[in-house]
């Protein structure tokens, strides 16, 4: 059999260089052929005794699992042919793994060269990958079915350059669009864009790929710019040939922007009020937009989001701390504290956790390693959990950074208070020391990555406030750009990066021009969320419809229309209070509590706000809130209480206006107010009207609403 | 979950035979998928008609009856006798035959002696849990397939929460399509329960409260209420027929958002929903007053009798996967039947235990093989462990009286029938004190990895927890051997 095409490279090189060491040419041999993936050696047990670090980011660890595990017996000198590194992945003798590649390989000369010459580690100061480049830098196709080769490049420590591409792993993020082969071919499949992932021996680098609509005909119609926003997400629309929709309607973007602020529906009154104003369509919007900031209902809604984020929860606060902690969060959102002044309040609080609520924080995940684990995921949106254990496998993140930034909150205690529930926040100054637990050798605090000259950390117990001022820095390249990117995830269902708490190099933004706009625009307003917030509700992006044309229909990613959400749990809930006009009904709060006011998801806890979704604050994570629709929801939508009974309510909405004695087109008008939030066409007024004649009129009317409540039309953002 | 509050006075009588023959059915959307299939991603995430072309077994099963008899049943005095052993291991049971040539099993179950020609004894169930093994964490394992180390550092005496692994049954529930507007996932009669710990081990965690079982936490040997599924006093069929067709009309008046929304399955629940209200389905399998005395007589006239019956109602309804858990807590008093025998053994087993499981099981096993189900059902059942072969030692930290036994997971014994598995076979062998699988060992993880493959579920297949972080369904080797 001829030798494998496939390590031509690596075969070519070892003629040109005739000392093979593990670390240059055999650890990505063990990569490439899966022996270090997760679901073989590279398990975090190994597989079946035999134990390799994962994707191969220990390298020492693995030279000595192969040199010394099973005394050695996996190397035969004096015939390397007879090795079990050899016999076991060409299965000469029985291999778990299956067959890895063949005697006539090219990855089994390296390893028998290698094993022949005595297996040397290599020097790591000149044999270890230095950076990768890749060609070319990004790829774009006309359309569907274009192909292009990357090209993968490794520099070594010693300034040596070798050719990779069939060494290294390509990944493409989003196969359907453009997939890739095993020898770095890229392949368009269908209009969109993807990334490709490239990854050599702990070196990352990524290909934007864009396959453009090759449909005869697009002519770029310039629409209104209402700010940046606009002007960066209209570039690539245009690069792309994908052509925005329009504006939403007046009712529309009403019943939107009041959900997306203040989670609550318009009253009929407001969608009226709203309707009749005949300012300019921008003002108008940008009027109601600083009127709804200003509502007691933004304060909640955004207490009620920051309480998810922060895990406000009496199962780690007990009820009296969790109230006061809400009550730190609610100040700091009514009073519009600066985002990065709220943050560094967090972190470096200190004392009673009644009299200094923000300390709150620290009691939820209590040990420094979740605590980091926490603040990274929060406030950078950055997941440091997979280095716990091993080299975070798509991003630089190495198990070392992951053990200096839990340094930081190390000496972080909590004991008891003087009063019931209460307990201090301190700074240990004994023994608080972090440790690798590898070999227990004590890590020293050091940031994520440096973006000043270096700053002085206190090796002593309050080294957490260097933290602070690291991580809520203007400078900080991931603080504003994380909640820049989570805020307009709220308006946009999703992220320009997303998941919004997932930002690594493999999970490049959509538009990056757009992400750092934002940021930037963030940073030069002192960290102002009302400020962001008013500037993404203002977008023509944010603004524009659901309907879609022929050039934006198959778009997903690019902002170019809105797509509709479903109501989260507790707004769904307090829009069927509200559209029904009955009055919300919690046990254990004060009467009139709205599910958005819920202190935390003790309240009502495996009701209706659990089944739709509401988080139970175990983790900061984004994704414990759901939005999904299922049979169990539907089930309780139809036949459950909730509806049904908000429907009948006897000084429910249908019940009152009934006798009021209006005419059926003055009800249908009104429940389509409250429900819709828009008047009923004339067709869906007299549909409704017909449905009203035809029984008794309150029943009737009760029926209305319930179908209006079922219906896609309430109980989803459009 | 579906929990959905009722209100008081409800009426349980659904439509009339009349009413619903006028209705029929709306077909609001595509309701009616046909039969059994993988969702689409599972079926992608492994070509699996490839990779287990021809095994044996592979997609036998179409459900699934989880007879989990939580507490830890003692397996050498149930299944597993060793008359020859020292007298402070073999207790006071003599071993009687059964139907499998050659296995003796205890003299308190006559009747499953007699019924396991239809059924295999897996003699070799062990696994050595990390750390701690009290029923929680034991629990958990057996369900999820993860210990629960990878959820609560402590193992023990945690609440369920949304990062927990999910059950079997919601993994099924969430892969498997329904064909019938029936529940897919029920549990009953009561939770599984330690102390004060309710449900860990048995709910859907990371998949979403919407694939948690139905709980149906009701003693089937008494009336039972069931308003959730019953239609509202207020709102006769009739009425919810007018207010579907307004509710289709108003969706089909925002033609835009229909279409946005077209990749969703709103219509596709909503249609399941109607369907399962107004049919009745899942309200009828549960009414066990359609079953005859004799019938309700044969399976035990007491909550794990009655629950079994209602089980095999529910599969015949089309349930997919309905788990009985043991009618007491896991670490309940012996004396008021739970399995937890640390104190009182021999006389709780022979006069409250054994009797109970001997009638029910033995009756399931007969009548679903004499109704065709069980060619298509996958029956389990089993305890989250075993006890100590030798008694009046303690293994777990607790106390035990001199014939009590303690927890024993290193090795114990389950019953499984059904779906092309062995019929009347002994798997696997312990040693001579029923302290260590001679040979085959089965690892729970084992028997969950057959389960799923029984269904045609790839054990192999990736999944995704809460942050994402990609994971094996369950990491353990499918016992191919089980199916004859």
């Amino acid at each position: 059999m001829r030798p494998l095409p496939l390590l031509v490279s690596l075969a070519a090189a070892l003629h040109a260089q005739p000392a093979v060491t593990f670390l240059r040419d055999v650890a990505p041999v063990l990569n490439k052929a899966g022996c270090t993936s997760g679901p073989c050696h590279g398990a975090a047990k190994g597989k079946n005794g035999f134990k390799l670090s994962l994707r191969g980011y220990d390298p020492q660890f693995d030279y000595e699992a192969l040199l010394y595990d099973l005394s050695g017996r996996r190397f035969n000198r004096a015939d390397p042919g007879r090795s079990l590194m050899l016999a076991k992945p060409t299965q000469q003798v029985a291999h778990g793994g299956g067959l890895r590649f063949e005697k006539e390989s090219a990855y089994y000369k390296v390893i028998y060269d290698w094993i022949a010459q005595g297996v040397p580690f290599g020097d790591p100061e000149k044999d270890t990958v230095a950076s990768i480049e890749v060609a070319p830098k990004e790829i774009a196709m006309g359309k569907p079915g274009e192909t292009a080769q990357v090209k993968v490049t490794a520099r070594y420590k010693d300034g040596q350059t070798r050719d990779v591409t069939r060494d290294a792993n390509v990944d493409s993020n989003s196969p359907t669009v453009a997939r890739v082969d095993a020898q770095a071919l890229v392949a368009g499949e269908r209009v969109g864009e993807a990334t490709m992932l490239i990854r050599f021996q702990g070196k990352y680098a990524t290909i934007p790929v864009t396959i453009l609509n090759p449909k005869a005909g697009f002519v770029w119609k310039p629409m209104a710019q209402h700010n940046f926003i606009d002007t960066h997400i209209d570039a690539k629309l245009q690069k792309l040939k994908i052509h925005p929709s329009p504006l939403a309607d007046d009712a529309t973007f009403l019943r939107r922007v009041t959900l997306d602020l203040t989670g609550q529906l318009p009253t009929p009154d407001e969608v009226r009020s709203f309707l009749a104003d005949a300012t300019p369509q921008r003002a108008k919007r940008a009027k109601v937009i600083d009127k709804l900031i200003a509502r007691p209902a933004y304060t909640d809604n955004w207490t009620l989001k920051w309480g998810d984020l922060l895990q406000s929860s009496r199962k780690y606060l007990g009820e009296k701390g969790t109230f006061a902690f809400r009550e730190w969060i609610r100040d700091s959102i009514a009073s519009n504290k600066p985002y990065d002044k709220m943050v560094r309040e967090l972190l470096t609080s200190r004392g009673s956790s009644y009299e200094d609520p923000a300390g709150n924080y620290f009691r939820a995940t209590r040990e420094p390693k979740p605590t980091m684990e926490k603040t990274t995921q929060v406030f950078l949106g950055v997941r440091m959990v997979c280095a716990q254990c091993h080299d975070h496998p798509f991003e630089r993140w190495t198990q070392n950074q992951y053990y200096q930034m839990s340094a930081f909150f190390s000496a972080v205690g909590l004991r008891p208070g003087y009063e019931i529930g209460e307990e201090i926040v301190y700074d240990q100054r004994a023994d608080y020391e972090m440790k690798h637990p590898k070999d227990s050798r004590v890590m020293k605090p050091e940031f994520l990555v440096a973006f000043t000259a270096p700053v002085a950390i206190p090796n002593d117990e309050r080294r957490r406030d260097a933290l602070a001022n690291w991580l809520a820095s203007k400078q900080n390249p991931f603080f504003a750009k994380a909640i820049a990117n989570r805020i307009w995830s709220y308006f946009f269902g999703k992220g320009i990066i997303d998941p919004v708490d997932d930002i690594r190099a493999s999970n490049p933004p959509v538009n990056p021009a757009l992400l750092d706009a934002l940021t930037q625009d963030l940073i030069d307003h002192n960290f102002d969320l009302r400020h962001l917030m008013r500037t993404i509700a203002n977008s023509r992006a944010y603004q524009a419809s659901i309907v879609t044309n022929e050039w934006n229909e198959a778009d997903a990613d690019n902002f170019s229309h809105a797509a509709p959400r479903r109501l989260q749990a507790e707004a769904l809930m307090d829009a069927v209070t509200s559209a029904a006009g009955a009055r919300p009904n919690f046990p254990e709060v004060p009467e009139d509590t709205s599910a958005a006011q819920l202190p935390d998801p003790h309240v009502g806890k495996d009701g209706f706000l659990d089944l739709f979704g509401r988080p139970s604050r175990e983790s900061a994570c984004e994704c414990e809130r759901r939005v999904d629709l299922s049979l169990p929801q539907a089930l309780n939508l139809v036949n459950g209480g909730t509806i049904s009974d908000a429907v009948a309510d006897p000084k429910g909405r249908v019940a009152t206006l009934v006798l009021s004695g209006k005419s059926d087109a003055a009800i249908v008008e009104e429940l389509y107010l409250a429900a819709f939030s828009r008047l009923p066409s004339k067709a869906e007024s007299e549909r409704g009207q017909k449905y009203l004649a035809g029984g008794a009129r309150a029943v009737r009317s009760q029926d209305l609403l319930w179908a209006l409540l079922n219906s896609k039309g309430f109980l989803y953002i459009y | 979950m579906l929990n959905i509050p009722g209100r008081a006075g409800q009426t349980c009588e659904g439509p009339t035979r009349r009413e619903l023959m006028r209705i029929g059915s709306l077909g609001l959307a595509g309701l009616h998928l046909p039969g059994f299939f993988l969702s689409q991603q599972a079926a992608k995430a492994a070509n699996l008609t490839e990779k287990y072309k021809g095994a044996r077994g592979f997609a036998n099963a179409k459900n699934v009856i989880m007879i989990f008899l939580q507490g830890g049943p003692s397996h050498i005095d149930i299944w597993d006798p060793k008359p020859n052993a020292p007298a402070n291991i073999r207790g006071e049971f003599k071993p009687i035959k059964t139907k499998i040539p050659g296995t003796w099993i205890g003299e308190h179950m006559p009747m499953m002696a007699n019924a396991l020609d239809k059924a295999t004894l897996i003699r070799s169930m062990s696994y050595t849990p990390n750390g701690l093994f009290n029923h929680t964490a034991a629990i958990y394992q057996m369900l999820t397939g993860y210990p629960p180390d990878k959820v609560s550092p402590s193992g023990q005496l945690e609440p369920p929460n949304a990062a927990d692994f999910p059950t079997a049954g919601s993994h099924i529930s969430k892969m498997i399509k329904m064909q019938e507007p029936v529940l897919p996932f029920v549990e009953l009669p009561r939770p599984l329960q330690e102390s004060g710990i309710i449900g860990k081990g048995g709910a859907a965690g990371f998949l979403g409260k919407a694939y948690d079982p139905y709980r149906m936490y009701q003693d089937p040997a008494e009336a039972i209420k069931l308003e959730d599924l019953s239609l509202r006093k207020e709102i006769p069929a009739e009425r919810l027929k007018d207010r579907f067709e307004l509710l289709k009309g108003i969706n089909e008046s925002m033609p835009e958002l229909e279409k946005a929304l077209n990749a969703s399955a709103v219509d596709e629940y909503y249609g399941k929903a109607y369907d399962l209200v107004l049919s009745g389905k899942a309200r009828d399998a549960m009414d066990l007053t359609k079953e005859t005395d004799k019938m309700r007589e044969r399976y035990g006239l007491h909550t794990f009798g009655q629950s079994t019956l209602m089980a095999r109602r529910l599969i015949e309804a089309g349930t997919k996967f309905v788990q009985v858990n043991w009618p007491s807590v896991a670490n309940g008093d012996p004396e008021k039947t739970a399995w937890d025998t640390h104190a009182a053994n021999f006389g709780p087993l022979k006069n409250l235990h054994c009797p109970k499981l001997d009638r029910s099981l033995s009756a399931l096993l007969e009548d679903m093989d004499q109704r065709g189900l069980l060619k298509e059902t996958l029956v389990v059942a089993i305890g989250e462990f075993g006890r100590s072969p030798r008694m009046g030692v303690s293994t777990s930290g607790n106390s035990n009286s001199p014939d009590g036994r303690d927890h024993w997971p290193y090795c114990y014994s389950a019953v499984v029938a059904g779906a092309g598995v062995g019929r009347g076979v002994q798997y696997g062998e312990s040693d001579a004190t029923a302290s260590s699988p001679k040979e085959k060992p089965v690892h729970p993880n084992d028997l969950l990895a057959t389960l799923y493959y029984a269904l045609g579920i790839d054990p192999e297949m990736e999944i995704r927890n809460h942050l994402n972080q990609p994971r094996e369904l369950v990491k353990g080797k499918i016992v191919t051997d089980l199916f004859a």
